[in-house]
């Protein structure tokens, strides 16, 4: 007997040597009046890539998410998808989306709700039927499909969220936080749902405030600040970019004068002091000379590389959240 | 710690602006609104005149008194034909010759089964008059009554008794005044003939000039007729069926359309919206849903009221389809049109309750708009309640057929219409932008 979930689910992609572009933002410009919430925004992303898009609240992050799903009239440039502007008709019709807010009826079951978002998508009958049976497998509900929403989990309906944006089997799946609010263990069966997805060719683009996951779980980082594009690229392109592959001490230094050493900056709140090094083999080993000469005795030391966070910190001169 | 929890109350009630304009506003808005509908008979000048047709058909110099009488009480409004047919009013004004009358007893019927007139007075010839014609009027009195309103034709019965009757002492009055002066006559003659003769007789006989007729005897009959309800079983509780289902209706709708706005707060319409689905076939969708529930709404109430009190549905199968799908389609797009006009559910939930009520009280779902005086009869012509329910009356109650009930089929899908219309308007914010 055939295996529903694979017969139902999405075509797998066969590797190509030409990679397709998915989406093309090109020089997007959006204004509210006065106020201008995208100046010239362009990124695009290879069919198939995980992709992050990070920046602080106000950055134009919602903007950028709601012209790219036809929500919002754009001022100037265009939108691309698989080679195609979205103004055209069918165009929308590869797009999935997942809103952060939990968009879907909590009192119907999870397998009406499912049906519904399907027939919006114009899927019928017995493809309907197999693709709602797909979903329910897919994201572990096959047993709560007659269940109300309402009685979900926060996660439980969080994917059920996820499932009615992948019905369509969409080319590109567009994620607004879709792990927010949730715990560890959802988060974890989220991610296993989009590697599914990522690996029959979709292409996924999610927003985040969870640093870690994007640079865990992406391909590419794409950081907006201010209504622009303001980095983009992997994980190591945006450190060698911004910040170099640097290493970060903290260091817990015992009987020595906060002001020593050059270059050791005290961290009064973990009581601590912090640097950053290039290299381990030649500046490390000077730097612990230059402790042991000042009378320091070295409790603890840590030492990470540059990560996301740096950069974003660095490029943004913001938290995330800020 | 008790006062700190009155505290929090009250602080939560000041920083809620909706219950506040729900404690302390929307009672006296309401209060207001009911003491104009139902207290301004006094600033109208009383109560509210009842609309008669009178059909003379006697047409004597004494009917004619009856009909000026009558023309005389100010709480009356006559209604007529001209001699085209065109209906006129009468405006106080005219001379006896042409007051507004009507020709026939069958037109005078018909007008009040059609709602024109609330009663029409017939005066009519009696069928055996009296023997002694000088000293009755010879005129009896019927009442054509809609029995929907209850009160007028008592009202007009009592009016009408104490015309026939004033006309009725005026004849007695003259008619003893000629026997009187015929009786002088013939005592005259019988004393210069023979003036010892039995004056006892003669002045039994002046005794009985005076009195010869028995007031109660000669008292002029009317009769009410009750055109529309006389056979009927129950006929009443049609309209009050049709009034409370067209109110309920309104909620239902309006509260469903509140799903709109419950879309919007959760971002499902933007997730809606970027499927195939257009916010006009959203709107149809919605429309069509709320017009259905709407018909399977009133035709529940009827059908209850049909197996429960006896309201006649199958004979007026027709009208009451016709009736309830118009209804039903205006009632859903003035729940649309609030929809989309309201920013929150909790917005919509108490305009729609003022506005409903306050329709439903002029419109007649709450009290029989015939109680009301006449400018917030007129007022009320503005609320889609009153068209309904004028046109499930005339299904029901005056037994019309279905082309009768253009008017208001013309107003109730003309405001279906411009309702949705404007929904779609308002809802251009939720489009793309």
């Amino acid at each position: 007997m055939q295996d529903t979930s694979t017969a139902a689910g999405p075509e797998p992609v066969q590797p190509s040597t030409d990679s397709i572009v998915a989406l093309s933002v090109e020089n997007v410009q959006k204004s509210f009046g006065k106020q201008t919430a995208l100046c010239g925004a362009s990124f695009s992303v290879v069919q198939g890539q995980r992709v992050a898009l990070l920046g602080p609240n106000g950055a134009g992050k919602t903007t950028l998410v709601r012209s790219i799903c036809g929500r919002l009239k754009i001022d100037r440039g265009q939108i691309l998808m698989f080679g195609q502007p979205i103004g055209e008709a069918g165009v929308l019709d590869r797009l999935g989306v997942v809103p952060q807010e939990l968009a879907i009826y909590g009192d119907l079951t999870a397998r009406e709700n499912l049906q519904i978002f399907g027939r919006l998508h114009g899927i019928r009958g017995s493809e309907l039927k197999d693709r709602v049976a797909w979903a329910l497998e897919w994201v572990g509900l096959s047993d709560r499909g007659n269940h109300l929403t309402k009685t979900f989990s926060g996660g439980m309906k969080r994917r059920v969220n996820i499932a009615c944006g992948v019905l369509h089997s969409p080319g590109l799946l567009l994620l607004d936080e879709p792990t927010v609010g949730v715990d560890p263990q959802s988060r974890q069966r989220i991610f296993d749902m989009l590697d599914e997805l990522i690996e029959f060719g979709t292409t996924v683009v999610l927003t985040t405030h969870h640093l870690d996951e994007a640079q865990s779980r992406c391909d590419r980082i794409v950081i907006v600040d201010h209504g622009r594009v303001i980095a983009d690229g992997t994980l190591e392109e945006l450190i060698e970019e911004t910040i170099g592959d640097q290493k970060h001490l903290e260091l817990l230094i015992d009987s020595m004068q906060s002001d020593a050493i050059d270059g050791l900056i005290y961290d009064s709140v973990s009581s601590s002091y912090r640097t950053t090094i290039r290299s381990t083999q030649h500046e490390l080993p000077m730097l612990l000379r230059q402790i042991a000469d000042c009378g320091g005795e070295l409790l603890d030391m840590h030492m990470h590389r540059s990560d996301l966070h740096q950069v974003f910190l660095h490029l943004t001169g913001r938290e995330l959240r800020e | 710690m008790i006062l700190t929890v009155v505290r929090i109350s009250l602080l939560r009630m000041y920083h809620n602006r909706a219950e506040l304009l729900l404690t302390f506003v929307v009672p006296l808005i309401f209060f207001s609104i009911f003491a104009w509908i139902f207290g301004s008979r006094e600033s109208d000048g009383g109560t509210p005149r009842i609309k008669i047709a009178v059909v003379d058909l006697v047409q004597t110099e004494v009917s004619t008194q009856i009909v000026d009488n009558l023309h005389e009480v100010r709480s009356l409004r006559f209604l007529g034909e001209q001699p085209s047919g065109q209906a006129v009013t009468a405006s106080g004004d005219e001379t006896t010759a042409d007051k507004p009358l009507l020709r026939s007893e069958k037109t005078a019927e018909d007008w009040v089964r059609r709602g024109l007139v609330t009663t029409a007075i017939l005066l009519k010839p009696t069928e055996k008059p009296m023997e002694t014609t000088s000293t009755s009027l010879n005129i009896k009195a019927e009442i054509l009554a809609d029995s929907y309103d209850q009160v007028a034709p008592q009202i007009i019965s009592s009016i009408v008794q104490k015309s026939l009757a004033a006309a009725s002492q005026s004849v007695i009055q003259s008619a003893a005044e000629q026997r009187q002066r015929a009786a002088l006559q013939t005592a005259d003659y019988s004393v210069a003939a023979n003036p010892n003769s039995n004056l006892a007789m003669d002045s039994a006989s002046l005794a009985s000039a005076n009195f010869p007729i028995q007031t109660s005897e000669l008292m002029p009959s009317v009769e009410i007729r009750d055109v529309l309800g006389a056979n009927k079983v129950n006929p009443v509780v049609a309209m009050y069926a049709a009034g409370i289902a067209v109110m309920f209706s309104l909620f239902s709708a309006t509260t469903a359309s509140g799903s709109l706005l419950e879309e919007r707060e959760n971002m499902t319409l933007e997730r809606l919206l970027c499927s195939q689905l257009s916010i006009d076939q959203l709107l149809m969708g919605k429309w069509l849903y709320l017009t259905c529930l709407g018909i399977t709404q009133i035709t529940l109430m009827f059908v209850w009221g049909w197996l429960v009190f006896g309201v006649d549905l199958i004979s007026h199968l027709g009208g009451f389809a016709i009736m309830t799908l118009v209804t039903s389609a205006a009632a859903a797009s003035f729940a649309l049109m609030l929809a989309t006009l309201c920013k929150s559910r909790i917005q919509l939930g108490w305009v729609s309750t003022i506005v409903i009520l306050v329709m439903s009280a002029l419109g007649g779902s709450m009290v029989p708009r015939y109680l009301m005086s006449e400018s917030v009869q007129h007022v009320g012509m503005f609320t889609f309640n009153a068209w309904a329910l004028e046109g499930y009356s005339k299904v029901f109650w005056r037994e019309l057929s279905i082309r009768d009930l253009n008017l208001e089929l013309a107003v109730l899908l003309t405001s279906s219409f411009v309702m949705l219309i404007a929904a779609r308007l308002f809802a251009v914010r939720w489009e793309r932008t």
